[in-house]
């Protein structure tokens, strides 16, 4: 077990799962609870071996996404039919989205580093152009609301981790990854325009 | 506190928030079952269309010839099977072989018209494989299969986005199998390859111009908006 999670005892046996689902159809909140426990700890364990490299907050950031679409496809889950081919369906759904996701993710900080690279250490005989890419910068950082700029900030120029930037900021590290993210795509959108 | 214990913390308040939303469901009936419902409202609108049309005067002919009812029939199974393989995409863990049943009809629809193809060579000649425009099979399959069409992505909203560009090319396929099953009963073109080229190859063609729209159509939500 990781450090940090929380102690939990040996999973339920796939019976025990579908009773809860079945309780949860019904609008048993208790039983919800101790479903969606039962497989976020499930579902930790399936991202850890189906994709080791995930950082672990990327890891618990698809944990969360796969308890969100269970949340939204519950309705779609057959009594008749057994409970864990049917969560594993959508938890390999999400991770094949998540995987395109973060590679494209990837691309756009990849392409914001590049043009802060690009304004931070041309050779002085490039001012002009130096200039411009500087003036298209903060024009993508003007079209930013006050939680998004501050997220650049401190994830992209100060270089923090997600923790030291949520803490910093008073936020939360959900909060963050939204703020960054919808950060990157409108800047990505401002300066392709240009 | 650590970040690892951050984001595990995030997730059971995510747990708690998602548990305090448990409102009760109603399971959503077998693919096969929406599909009959779907089946009632396609049929009715294409019998409407047929009527406005106008039914072709030789259809009490067309009604007696065994080619006819095995194309006819071969068409209609291929929307219907095409219909609950796209709801059964929406399913999470359903079986791979209702996914698949579109396969069997679909090649005895494209081999009945292919042997018609190879019928209507034998008995005519060449004339018979002279292939004229008749676009307007596209536009009429495309405004008979519109409202089933429809009907369907609402019914396939109903599921999970699972295989997003299946869902919705099998989606495509019903609606347009469908049309192009209503569309021979006002529409006199009879010669297997026309009917290949123009009915079955709008067919084919709206199914994979939906298919590739399948992502745009049916997606989970953002995540952004989850958390909002």
């Amino acid at each position: 077990m990781e450090p940090n999670e929380p102690a939990r005892p040996e999973g339920l046996d796939p019976v025990s799962l579908e009773r809860l689902m079945q309780r949860t159809q019904g609008g048993d909140q208790v039983a919800y609870r101790e479903l969606l426990a039962e497989v976020a700890q499930r579902m930790r364990r399936l991202v850890r071996r189906r994709a080791p490299w995930l950082k672990p907050e990327d890891t618990e950031d698809l944990v969360q996404d796969i308890l969100l679409s269970l949340h939204r496809a519950r309705a779609s889950w057959d009594p008749e039919r057994p409970f864990l081919p049917w969560m594993v369906a959508i938890a390999r759904s999400r991770m094949a989205d998540n995987a395109r996701r973060y590679a494209r993710r990837a691309a756009i900080d990849m392409a914001v580093m590049d043009l802060a690279e690009t304004f931070c250490d041309v050779p002085a005989n490039r001012h002009a152009e130096n200039v411009v890419n500087l003036m298209s910068m903060q024009k993508a950082m003007d079209n930013l609301s006050p939680t998004e700029r501050q997220a650049v900030e401190l994830l992209r120029l100060r270089q923090m981790s997600l923790a030291e930037a949520a803490e910093a900021s008073g936020s939360t590290v959900a909060a963050m990854k939204v703020a960054i993210h919808r950060a990157m795509r409108k800047m990505r959108k401002t300066l392709w325009k240009e | 506190m650590t970040g690892r214990k951050r984001d595990i913390e995030a997730t059971e308040a995510l747990i708690e928030r998602l548990s305090r939303d448990a409102a009760p469901v109603h399971p959503l009936p077998h693919p096969a079952r929406r599909a009959a419902r779907w089946l009632v409202v396609a049929l009715a609108f294409g019998a409407a269309m047929v009527w406005a049309m106008g039914p072709r005067p030789d259809l009490a002919e067309r009604l007696v010839d065994a080619r006819f009812l095995l194309e006819q029939g071969a068409a209609l199974a291929t929307g219907i099977a095409a219909a609950i393989a796209a709801l059964a995409f929406t399913i999470p863990g359903t079986s791979p072989w209702l996914r698949m049943l579109p396969v069997a009809p679909g090649a005895l629809w494209l081999s009945t018209l292919s042997l018609g193809c190879l019928r209507d060579w034998w008995q005519m000649g060449a004339d018979a494989l002279r292939i004229t425009p008749d676009l307007a099979c596209f536009g009429y399959i495309a405004l008979i299969g519109s409202l089933p069409a429809v009907v369907l992505l609402w019914m396939l909203r109903r599921g999970v986005p699972i295989a997003p560009g299946w869902s919705i090319g099998l989606g495509a396929l019903a609606a347009a199998g469908l049309g192009n099953f209503a569309l021979r009963f006002f529409h006199m073109q009879d010669a297997a390859l026309m009917v290949l080229v123009w009915q079955v190859g709008s067919v084919m063609l709206l199914a994979l111009l939906a298919s590739l729209c399948g992502h745009r159509l049916l997606r989970w939500p953002g995540r952004a908006d989850a958390i909002g």
